[in-house]
């Protein structure tokens, strides 16, 4: 009786690997422009819209607020300010972790199929991906908590270290880039 | 290379006499259809062609648009004033319709990241709430 639970038993754990196996293939189809587009769209979206310095820089600037406060502006405008400032500052973060999770999502499943990375770049790659998804989470508990000026810091490292996925990103995806065909020169042409 | 010509042409002949980014912003989303999102320029077409013309429109939106969101608070609060001046609205009446109606919204280039967009409304939320406070306290007379 022992014998025959122990035979079952690994017969449902050979089961359950089979379908484990069987559900990660499917997310790594190979040949998926989907998770290809998805990805595009947005490395597109952190390096055109959410991480350039000059933005990140004026969403978390304190010259503003040091503006409002140096001319005396009444509190409910300042009041006004800080509560906007606030939830543009959530809303970056939300946004850079939301794409860097689209980012991660395409390294795990698909990029293997397209790009040619070194187990060392996949490694580092790896360690960026968690380290920046901790790091936004921390970031957001910290604006949430003491506003948009309270982790300058933080700021500048998670838009690093985001940059610095980016640049390892568009290496998979450089496929995806037109190439430049260089125009017949009439002289090759057959006369 | 026409859209740069293009591009040019309407800098040189057209946007160098608006110097504010924020009347440049309006200026070239007026010059935007509304129900097609198709950029018209009778002059410029008449030299390049309506789809250049039309690039040309848009890539200058777009560089306006930008050169906004990353405009300081204060620079955006004077743009605002000298804005409303040239207007000849009274600051009462300009703020209340803009306070009400947020026209800067239908301003922003129709590709612009949304965060950005989200970001420069903000801006001007505020910026408008600046110059209602400084209207408030200015003395009766000169408020009008």
């Amino acid at each position: 009786m022992i014998q025959l639970l122990f035979f079952v038993l690994i017969g449902v754990a050979l089961l359950a690997s089979l379908l484990l196996i069987g559900r990660r293939g499917s997310v790594r189809a190979e040949g998926d422009s989907g998770a290809l587009l998805e990805a595009r769209r947005a490395l597109d979206s952190l390096q055109g819209g959410l991480l350039p310095e000059e933005l990140v820089q004026r969403i978390f600037a304190r010259d503003d607020l040091d503006y409002l406060t140096s001319s005396s502006a009444p509190k409910a405008v300042r009041d006004l300010f800080f509560t906007e400032r606030k939830r543009i500052a959530l809303s970056w973060i939300s946004q850079v972790r939301c794409q860097i999770s689209s980012l991660k999502r395409f390294h795990v499943g698909a990029a293997r199929s397209y790009a040619q990375l070194g187990l060392g770049t996949e490694f580092k790659l790896a360690c960026h991906f968690a380290a920046l998804l901790v790091a936004c989470r921390a970031l957001r508990l910290a604006v949430y908590v003491g506003g948009p000026y309270a982790a300058p810091r933080m700021v500048g490292v998670t838009a690093a270290a985001a940059a610095s996925i980016c640049t390892i990103s568009e290496q998979s995806l450089a496929f995806l880039n037109p190439v430049q065909v260089k125009p017949f020169a009439n002289s090759s042409l057959p006369s | 290379m026409d859209v740069e010509q293009a591009r040019q042409d309407l800098c040189r002949r057209t946007l160098s006499d608006i110097q504010r980014p924020l009347d440049r912003l309006i200026y070239l989303a007026s010059m935007r259809d509304y129900n097609t999102g198709v950029y018209h320029h009778e002059g410029l077409a008449s030299r390049f062609t309506e789809e250049v013309a039309c690039e040309a429109l848009a890539d200058c939106h777009r560089e306006a648009f930008g050169e906004l969101v990353i405009c300081p608070l204060h620079e955006l609060v004077s743009q605002l004033d000298a804005y409303r001046s040239s207007t000849h609205t009274s600051p009462r009446e300009f703020l209340t319709a803009w306070g009400r109606l947020e026209p800067y919204r239908v301003a922003v280039p129709v590709q612009a990241d949304p965060l950005s967009a989200e970001f420069l409304f903000s801006n001007f939320k505020i910026a408008l709430a600046v110059l209602e406070s400084q209207l408030d306290s200015r003395p009766a007379g000169l408020a009008a």
